[in-house]
């Protein structure tokens, strides 16, 4: 639990940072951090009932990019501004360490291990993007 | 309400427009953004037919005004200044105000530089990757020691970045020295204090250098049938990331050497 909470503190520090990076106006910046700590918080939620990294990713990132369009829809700017510190928190880095590390001390399976939870992530969060945005293309009419 | 515009005024518009894509491409916006919006603005100003074609390296426009008469330019686009989401919800404002009544010419020519005379504070860039590597080195699992040395050496690649932007230096070269040296000083300090967790440091520090956004918004361009523009997004940002894993890699193998 205490894990956990510490989790959402540093994902919230986290989504905080990358909005600074990517130069995100001040008075945005409390909801892109709040956005990537509660997608952090849906991935830890699917994952302690489901097991699955591929459909706790999976929902997380459908969660992150739906709120992010309902935030850019109510604060009237682009999505972009929310999707990317909404989804930081899913990004794989630290199996692309791991994946790396083992490669260079030649323990492939390891190595392997570590690559395709990489992988798997990576699909999982294009796999949830993909889904809002077809879901979106639905609800608009063709102009 | 559209205005009438002299020959001279269409011309002005057309390189008005140009400036506009490459400001949007720039700070971050995806492909069909900048198609969208520079289509609407070319329907604001009263163009009959407006084709706009946009790959990460080029523009091209082209407006016709009156039937059989069209202006075509394009223009190259070489590298990027860095996302800045400022700007671009700025450049949306400014789109969206014009598709409602267009702004006059020269009006919008002026807000547009004024746009891009505005640049973001470095120490914006500076808190972010502070914040950024801190968070994520605890995020992963490290100390709030490893946090805090994280959050130290991304003042470094920071001021790195910033030393080497202003080279000749390819992004490929770049990546793949800033981890090599990353690597390398995280590694002798760990060898230092052995209270440190290496691995951690790293990944919080290689959040920073991944090309997250640069992936996420070539899987969203292919998505929305870009289908150019993020293969070569994606191609570009998956070879500097193989750059970044080489870099580290090398760092990583010359420290465990040393042990």
């Amino acid at each position: 639990m205490k894990e956990n909470l510490i989790q959402l503190i540093t994902a919230f520090l986290g989504a905080l940072g990358f909005a600074l990076l990517f130069g995100l106006h001040r008075r945005h910046l409390l909801f892109a951090a709040l956005g990537g700590m509660l997608t952090w918080g849906i991935y830890l939620l699917i994952h302690s009932f489901l097991q699955s990294p591929f459909l706790a990713n999976l929902a997380a990132s459908v969660f992150a990019v739906s709120l992010a369009e309902a935030l850019a829809h109510w604060r009237k700017c682009p999505a972009t501004l929310f999707v990317v510190p909404a989804i930081i928190p899913l990004v794989p880095g630290s199996s692309l360490y791991y994946a790396m590390s083992f490669a260079v001390q030649n323990d492939m399976s390891a190595a392997n291990t570590y690559g395709h939870q990489m992988l798997i992530a990576a699909l999982a969060i294009a796999a949830g993007i993909s889904f809002v945005t077809v879901c979106r293309e639905l609800h608009t009419t063709r102009k | 309400m559209t205005p009438e515009l002299t020959k001279t005024e269409q011309a002005e518009l057309v390189s008005c427009l140009l400036d506009m894509g490459q400001m949007l491409l720039d700070c971050g916006a995806e492909i069909s953004r900048v198609e969208d919006t520079l289509t609407r603005m070319a329907k604001a100003y009263g163009c009959i037919r407006a084709e706009v074609f946009v790959i990460t390296s080029i523009i091209s426009l082209s407006m016709e005004f009156r039937e059989e008469e069209a202006l075509t330019e394009t223009r190259r686009i070489y590298s990027s200044t860095g996302t800045d989401f400022t700007r671009l919800e700025e450049l949306n404002h400014i789109s969206r105000s014009c598709c409602q009544s267009p702004l006059p010419v020269p009006l919008l020519k002026k807000s547009l530089q004024q746009v891009s005379s505005e640049s973001r504070p470095f120490s914006s860039l500076l808190a972010g990757s502070i914040l950024a590597a801190g968070g994520f080195a605890v995020f992963f699992g490290g100390s709030l020691w490893d946090g805090l040395a994280a959050a130290a050496f991304a003042i470094g690649i920071c001021l790195l970045q910033k030393k080497l932007g202003e080279t000749q230096i390819s992004p490929v070269g770049m990546n793949l020295l800033i981890s090599l040296l990353a690597g390398l000083s995280v590694g002798l300090v760990c060898l230092a204090v052995p209270a440190l967790h290496m691995d951690k440091i790293l990944i919080g520090d290689i959040m920073l250098l991944i090309p997250g956004l640069a992936i996420t918004n070539a899987v969203r361009n292919m998505l929305g049938g870009k289908t150019i523009s993020g293969l070569v997004r994606l191609t570009e940002s998956l070879i500097w990331a193989a750059a970044l894993a080489g870099g580290f890699m090398t760092s990583i193998l010359i420290i465990d050497l040393l042990l």
